[in-house]
């Protein structure tokens, strides 16, 4: 097969890769993730998502609308919510809808995780989620990543 | 000569990200060799813009500055 420039640049936007691990359940990082999460999509960047420790308590079905605590400045939660609000910004929530309608987002909730906050099937997560899975499923795709972040 | 708008995006007052979301999704719809025209007000445009172009493969064909802080983008679907 000929390739011309064009081909390859095709190739290479493809293969890129952004793994993140939202070990985080708080609404102001939860809002962040989103945000980068947002840019990779618009970028048609591939994710994997490895929802850890105090994130899956975000992903359970009966803890929605529940999130709302700040992890840095927990003082200034007002101000936070009511900028989000001025400015129109998508909830955390939206932001994760919104960039797996744009490109391939992949949610996993770590098995360790989900039962800290009483999730044990997928049936107990919301929508957003995938799959459950181990550790070791994380570390590898944090291996094949173009981009890694730990948020 | 002036070129020819298929499609025009209105982004005007949205905040980072949903400029890029916008136009990603709005690009995806389109035809290879069609023309977008985006107006957004957000200051990262200007940077994000022309950068997603370049990573994405497509064209921007024009870039200018309007009255109250519009920025002004004409994209070539690839």
């Amino acid at each position: 097969m000929k390739l011309n420039r064009n081909n390859i640049k095709d190739n290479i936007m493809e293969n890129k890769k952004m793994t993140m691990a939202l070990f985080s359940g708080s609404i102001d990082k939860l809002t962040g993730a989103g945000v980068v999460l947002s840019g990779a999509a618009a970028d048609d960047m591939d994710v994997d998502v490895y929802v850890l420790l105090m994130g899956a308590r975000a992903f359970i079905k009966v803890n929605e609308n529940k999130i709302d605590g700040l992890s840095e400045y927990p003082e200034l939660k007002d101000e936070f919510l009511k900028s989000l609000e001025t400015l129109n910004v998508s909830t955390w929530i939206e932001f994760f809808e919104m960039a797996k309608e744009l490109t391939n987002v992949k949610i996993h909730i770590c098995s360790l995780a989900g039962k800290m906050w009483g999730g044990e099937k997928m049936e107990d997560f919301i929508d957003l989620a995938d799959d459950i899975c181990g550790i070791g499923e994380y570390i590898t795709s944090a291996q094949e990543a173009d981009v890694h972040l730990f948020i | 000569m002036v070129t020819k708008i298929d499609k025009t995006l209105d982004c005007k007052g949205l905040s980072c990200p949903m400029p890029m979301m916008k136009l990603a999704k709005t690009m995806k719809g389109m035809n290879s060799g069609e023309v977008l025209e985006m107006l957004g007000t957000d200051p990262g445009t200007k940077s994000d813009i022309p950068g997603w172009c370049e990573k994405s493969g497509n064209t921007l064909l024009e870039q200018n500055d309007l009255e109250g802080g519009v920025n002004r983008f004409v994209l070539k679907k690839k």
